[in-house]
């Protein structure tokens, strides 16, 4: 990357750090004030009223918010460790083998990514209600939506996402080093092991980071398949705005907002610890490509 | 030639892509030690006859032996050969040692072995001190070292190289030949060498196959592939050829199709459509009419005159064919210009007659 420094005290070099600047506002101001207001000692939310912790006291003591969060954070992690395996399955067939029906496989497989949500939403409602019916009908068993029924409709996207993530950098990576491993007496099981899982790692981390994120954030398809007993914080969140809003909104967006920031902070704090036991990771070698075109 | 039980055998080995036919029913057989090299263009199945002993492919019909045992369905991890891949295909996330030692890994050596193998396979190359470098940190000629070294730390019976020299630029080229020629001679392996590159073939090999659409041409020494063609392609793909179409007449006697009739000894049966081969530095210029009485000589003019450097190509024509005559750019080299009347002649037996 070659650029040309403006220079210093131009008119181009402060349109540059105004835009900059402006860019900034537009994505730090909202949370700034989000945070500030969760503070504020006023039922009312754009209004303040001194300082105050009890918004976070009601989190606390919130037992339907304490129980979504939970929940949110179970669907999460579940969701993401059963798509990321089969996700990643998914991408190695579609990349590394040939098979009947390949195309249309491929086809199905990225529809979650480009139907709306809402269409994707209500499918699930109707599979769900029609599954349950079903399940009595013939086993005698008696099952509810809540929490299976969320973390299904999660693996369900999330798969979609984690394939395409994965498959990039499927693509990307020479095959002959498969080949090169088996001509080194891997068998195929020791040649993913080795050679290809450590290739493809960054992108099952980014496939699973964006699978966390997505279940995390997602509303509309779980507002569709969650249950009376139990929903994620979100569609929870969501509920109360429509009871009316308070700070305890805000609060609770807040520490939303801490833990993603924490998410984020650990992904790349784990990224350096691989750095420093075998080598670069992708973070690494992004870094240093920075570096090598700040020098050129 | 083949010793009692040769390293590779190749017998009616074919092999299909669908409709392509990408290895015809080849039959070769490769001796313990020797540096053979699979010569062709892009496409002709050389590659593929390669991977098909490595065992990334399997043979579609034919039979296939490494030292008398037939291998041709196994895959390639048991087979006692290892490859140098054509971009080298080093473990990128691996260090240079233990790119080194994945092979000893993945066959559960002892630890105590592992180490001074890789140690010495290291030092057989010359990579010293670049042991905890990433392939991304050498340059391309370290990066072969390494992947050599990768491949002769497991003693394989046999080394198999795709275009091993490919990816380098040319002065690295050479000094790799003679390395690599050097290497094999040291570790006593047999080498099978898969390029494009006629000169590469004729430099570094023992013997080379030469490959044309799937089929093996010709197998021989470099000397007999460029000394005695087997047909019109081995003779144009090696080297340069003065290609000269007629029929032969008689007995050892070749009619031009511009009805000059000269000597080339053959055992084709008159009436064959042929090609005569001679090479450009086997022909000699002389001044018109002065010519040794024993070689067999044309008139012609010189139409075109190409300076080399170390030597001259006088391009001759005589009767809507041509010549091209190389010579040695040495002192007191008579001036030829073009335009000049001169005499073209040849020993007899340099020329070879090839069919189609």
């Amino acid at each position: 990357m070659k650029g040309v420094t403006a220079r210093p005290g131009s008119a181009t070099a402060w349109a540059l750090s105004g835009t900059a600047w402006l860019v900034y506002a537009f994505f730090y101001a909202p949370i700034v004030l989000l945070v500030i207001f969760s503070f504020s000692d006023d039922r009312n939310v754009g209004r303040w009223g001194g300082f105050t912790l009890s918004w976070y006291e009601q989190f606390i003591d919130h037992s339907q918010l304490q129980n979504s969060l939970w929940v949110s954070i179970r669907v999460a992690l579940l969701s993401t460790a059963i798509s990321v395996v089969l996700g990643t399955l998914a991408a190695l067939a579609l990349e590394r083998f040939r098979f009947r029906g390949k195309r249309v496989f491929d086809a199905l497989l990225y529809l979650p990514v480009i139907i709306p949500d809402v269409t994707m939403a209500v499918m699930m409602l109707l599979f769900f209600s029609e599954g349950i019916r079903i399940a009595e009908m013939l086993f005698g068993l008696d099952l509810t939506k809540g929490f299976t029924t969320i973390t299904i409709s999660h693996i369900a996207f999330n798969i979609s996402f984690v394939s395409v993530v994965v498959r990039a950098r499927l693509s990307g990576m020479n095959e002959q080093l498969e080949e090169a491993a088996l001509d080194l007496y891997a068998d195929r099981w020791r040649s993913f092991r080795y050679v290809t899982l450590p290739q493809i790692a960054p992108g099952i981390a980014g496939g699973a980071l964006l699978a966390l994120t997505l279940s995390l954030d997602d509303v509309v398809v779980t507002q569709f398949a969650s249950g009376p007993g139990s929903t994620t914080l979100p569609v929870f969140v969501f509920g109360m705005i429509r009871r009316g809003v308070t700070p305890l909104i805000n609060a609770v967006s807040v520490i939303m907002l801490a833990a993603s920031i924490v998410l984020v902070i650990l992904s790349i704090v784990t990224q350096r610890l691989r750095t420093g036991e075998t080598g670069r990771t992708l973070g690494d070698r992004l870094r240093r490509r920075s570096d090598s075109s700040l020098m050129g | 030639m083949p010793a009692a039980v040769p390293a590779v055998g190749l017998h009616s080995i074919t092999k299909r892509f669908g409709d392509v036919i990408a290895v015809d029913s080849v039959d070769l057989e490769i001796a313990d030690g020797e540096f053979f090299a699979l010569l062709g263009p892009s496409g002709c199945g050389k590659t593929t006859t390669l991977r098909l002993i490595a065992g990334l492919e399997f043979p579609t019909t034919g039979s296939l032996r490494i030292f008398g045992d037939e291998v041709g369905t196994l895959p390639p991890n048991r087979r006692p050969v290892n490859t140098v891949f054509q971009n080298y295909a080093l473990f990128p996330h691996m260090t240079a040692e233990e790119n080194v030692a994945f092979g000893l890994r993945m066959r559960k050596t002892p630890k105590s072995e592992i180490e001074p193998r890789v140690r010495d396979a290291i030092a057989l190359v010359h990579m010293e001190g670049m042991e905890q470098r990433r392939p991304d940190q050498l340059s391309g000629g370290q990066q072969q070292r390494v992947a050599l070294a990768r491949a002769l730390v497991n003693s394989p019976k046999v080394l198999l190289l795709d275009e091993p020299l490919g990816a380098l630029d040319l002065k690295l080229r050479e000094a790799m030949q003679l390395e690599l020629k050097a290497l094999q001679r040291e570790v006593g392996i047999t080498f099978v060498f898969v390029t494009h590159d006629q000169g590469e073939a004729l430099a570094m090999s023992d013997r080379i196959g030469v490959m044309d659409g799937g089929r093996l041409l010709q197998v021989g020494t470099p000397e007999e592939i460029y000394a005695r063609p087997a047909n019109r392609f081995v003779a144009d793909f090696i080297g340069h050829a003065n290609l000269l179409d007629g029929m032969v007449t008689g007995p050892d006697q070749v009619t031009l199709t511009n009805g000059i009739t000269i000597a080339a000894p053959s055992d084709i049966q008159p009436g064959g459509r042929v090609a005569v081969s001679l090479r450009p530095e086997q022909a000699f210029l002389h001044s018109l009419g002065v010519a040794p009485g024993h070689h067999t000589s044309v008139d012609g003019r010189v139409e075109q005159v190409t300076y080399l450097g170390n030597a001259l190509i006088y391009r001759v024509s005589f009767q809507w064919m041509h010549i091209d005559v190389r010579a040695e750019n040495r002192p007191g080299r008579a001036p030829v210009s073009a335009g000049d009347e001169v005499t073209v002649s040849w020993e007899p037996s340099s020329v070879a007659v090839v069919q189609d």
